[in-house]
């Protein structure tokens, strides 16, 4: 128990430091320090809606954000979470405008289904290629992640577009409103049920089944799961599928919530930032719903800052960045001197 | 067809360059995702520093110091600080692609781009017919290139430097066991890749264009990286490997201007993160053939929590 929580306290303590990194750099272009913080508060907190939309702004992070802990757990880098949620988004905005005049939760449901089936399905592409042939899933999730940027880029420019629209970005037809979970603010009882619940059963399958304990077998030693009969290759592509299916989820959410409709490169950040929130949440369930509500919280006070100080949102791309930076640190290995013994000195 | 492999080689550069840095990294062992983040800090830096002092020479080592500073910062975090190197990695990129944002709008009060006079000198230009095309309007860089490779496989193939690296990088304890200290030369490699990406940055802003814009490298670092992996982590290999997804990026660029009609222009724009996934699938292929460099790879890529 002492091990987790020093893990806590580390990972507390390092994402401080991050902020306080962002802060200087914020202090010495000239921002004002007391400012930033009480524009955030306001921002993520006390202003008029500012709360419902840090939920708002946490829920694909949340669902996201799970898919990469389960990922992990298993030891698979998948960072595709970006792509993953872009084809989850197009294919609920295909079926929602190809069948616009069928029953709404019949519409809904198939939507739905049909984001999640595309969001593991663009994940399985690297997961088969992991498990079969050995092939780097970082850089091929990576990869996924730009082709997916372009199909969205694709069906708003093209064959959804909005043909009234107007702007420099491509933006769809809007879904008709019977569809939507949400009004505009993102934030309803049927969605945060939805993420509840997906949230509690992500939670009992990693934390209360044979098969949570197996993926993270799986993850610590994949030698030993498969001297144990573990199907090791069959548990990579179930944690694989489930990751992308969490991320397509967040697509269909999104869509039938806040958006009701697609622009080109909406949320372009979230993907990584889920990853910095599952690490951030220490690949625990609720640590990262923790984290989720946290960097929601700040993505909706940017959307409020630029009226309380000008800070723009690139900040908080850095933010993040210093954040990744630093969380994997791990305290125990500093080694001011030359490590002792050779099994040390072979992981220095 | 002239206009093709000129595009090729102005596209091919930038990817060359970096992903020469990135060989280094690779053969010291480090699974470097950051050479995005660097490639964008050495492309806004040189701008800066280039408008700031109308020099470009300047601006190029203002910006070989801020990505190798950047480099040192990496492998601190990743090696005395035990960090994990992908994440860190991914977390270096962020900062360099927020950073540089926010850069040109704390510093120079603009959004999305910023135009430059300060620009590096073309030695052929002018030519607009015939294969003389092909050479034609390239930047100093481009020019360099190709000895920057050569340099490269000579150092580490034929230096006691060199060589040291890739030990460090294959089997760090017998590298230690030889009195190497691998950390160290893991910093030594850093460094180079950091000042590499900065050339690569450069090239792209104050070479093949007249301007810094956000996210201009757009993915561009990663696709080095891929090139390193399909280049067997050989710079002579890397550098083909770099010109292929140059070709690739050519006839994009050529087609989007020919056959936007019949395909949409982001099936086109596809072509070369598909070509990459293919590529890594080969190259993994291919990286298995090598158990030595295995044991190297295997060891950074230890997931931890």
């Amino acid at each position: 128990m002492t091990g987790s929580l020093q893990r806590v306290a580390s990972t507390l303590l390092l994402v401080g430091v991050s902020f306080l990194l962002t802060t200087l750099i914020l202090w010495a272009s000239g921002y004002r320090v007391s400012e930033v913080f009480s524009g955030v508060i306001e921002g993520s907190l006390t202003a008029t809606g500012a709360a419902t939309s840090s939920i708002r702004w946490a829920i694909p992070l949340l669902l996201i954000g799970l898919g990469v802990v389960i990922g992990f757990r298993a030891g698979f880098f998948n960072i595709g979470g970006q792509g993953q949620f872009y084809v989850g988004a197009c294919c609920a905005l295909v079926v929602s405008l190809g069948w616009r005049d069928g029953p709404a939760p019949l519409v809904v449901l198939c939507g739905t289904a049909a984001a999640i089936m595309a969001g593991s399905a663009w994940s399985l592409l690297p997961g088969y290629l992991r498990v079969r042939f050995g092939t780097d899933e970082v850089l091929t999730t990576l990869m996924m992640n730009f082709i997916g940027a372009l199909v969205l880029q694709y069906l708003t420019a093209g064959p959804m577009r909005n043909p009234s629209g107007t702007g420099q970005t491509a933006a769809s037809e809007r879904i008709p409103e019977a569809f939507r979970i949400t009004d505009g603010s993102g934030v309803s009882a049927t969605a945060l049920l939805l993420v509840g619940g997906v949230a509690v059963l992500v939670w009992l399958l990693l934390e209360r089944t044979r098969f949570g304990l197996t993926i993270v077998l799986v993850g610590r030693n994949p030698t030993m799961a498969r001297w144990q009969g573990i199907d090791v290759r069959r548990v990579g592509l179930v944690t694989f599928a489930l990751s992308g299916a969490l991320a397509g989820l967040a697509g269909a959410v999104e869509l039938y919530g806040p958006g009701a409709r697609l622009v080109t490169g909406f949320s372009p950040e979230v993907g990584f930032t889920a990853v910095v929130v599952a690490l951030v949440g220490l690949l625990s369930v609720w640590g990262t719903a923790a984290a989720a509500i946290f960097f929601g919280g700040l993505q909706s006070a940017i959307l409020f800052l630029p009226i309380v100080t000008d800070l723009p949102p690139p900040a908080l791309v850095l933010l993040h960045g210093m954040v990744a930076l630093l969380v994997t640190v791990k305290f125990r290995s500093v080694r001011w001197r030359r490590p002792g013994s050779p099994a040390e000195a072979l992981t220095a | 067809m002239e206009q093709i492999l000129a595009t090729t080689l102005r596209s091919a550069a930038p990817l060359v360059l970096v992903a020469t840095a990135g060989v280094f990294a690779f053969r010291a062992g480090i699974f470097h995702l950051g050479l995005e983040g660097l490639m964008i800090t050495g492309a806004f830096t040189t701008v800066a520093v280039g408008e700031a002092t109308g020099s470009v020479e300047l601006g190029i080592l203002a910006a070989i110091g801020v990505c190798m500073a950047l480099s040192a910062v990496y492998w601190w975090v990743i090696g005395p600080l035990g960090a994990n190197v992908i994440i860190a990695g991914l977390g270096l990129t962020s900062v360099g692609l927020g950073g540089t944002a926010f850069a040109l709008g704390a510093i120079f009060d603009r959004r999305g781009s910023m135009f430059t006079d300060v620009v590096l000198p073309r030695p052929v230009s002018g030519t607009t017919s015939g294969p003389g095309v092909i050479v034609s309007e390239h930047s100093i860089l481009v020019w360099i290139t190709p000895l920057i490779v050569l340099a490269a496989w000579i150092v580490l193939r034929r230096s006691r430097f060199g060589l040291r690296m890739t030990a460090a990088g294959e089997y760090p304890f017998a590298a230690r066991t030889a009195g190497v200290n691998p950390s160290i030369v893991r910093l030594q490699a850093l460094l180079i890749a950091g000042g590499l990406c900065a050339l690569g940055g450069a090239e792209l802003s104050v070479g093949a264009l007249h301007n810094f814009t956000e996210n201009m490298t757009n993915g561009r670092g990663f696709i080095a990286f891929v090139a390193v992996i399909f280049g067997a982590w050989h710079p002579i290999g890397a550098a083909f490997a770099g010109l292929f997804f140059g070709f690739a990026d050519a006839i994009g660029i050529q087609s989007q201007i020919n056959i936007t009609e019949r395909v949409p222009r982001e099936f086109v724009l596809m072509i070369p993160f598909v070509l990459t996934i293919f590529a890594v699938w080969l190259g993994g292929l291919w990286r298995r053939r090598s158990l030595e460099a295995e044991a190297g790879y295997a060891e950074l890529r230890e997931p931890d929590y």
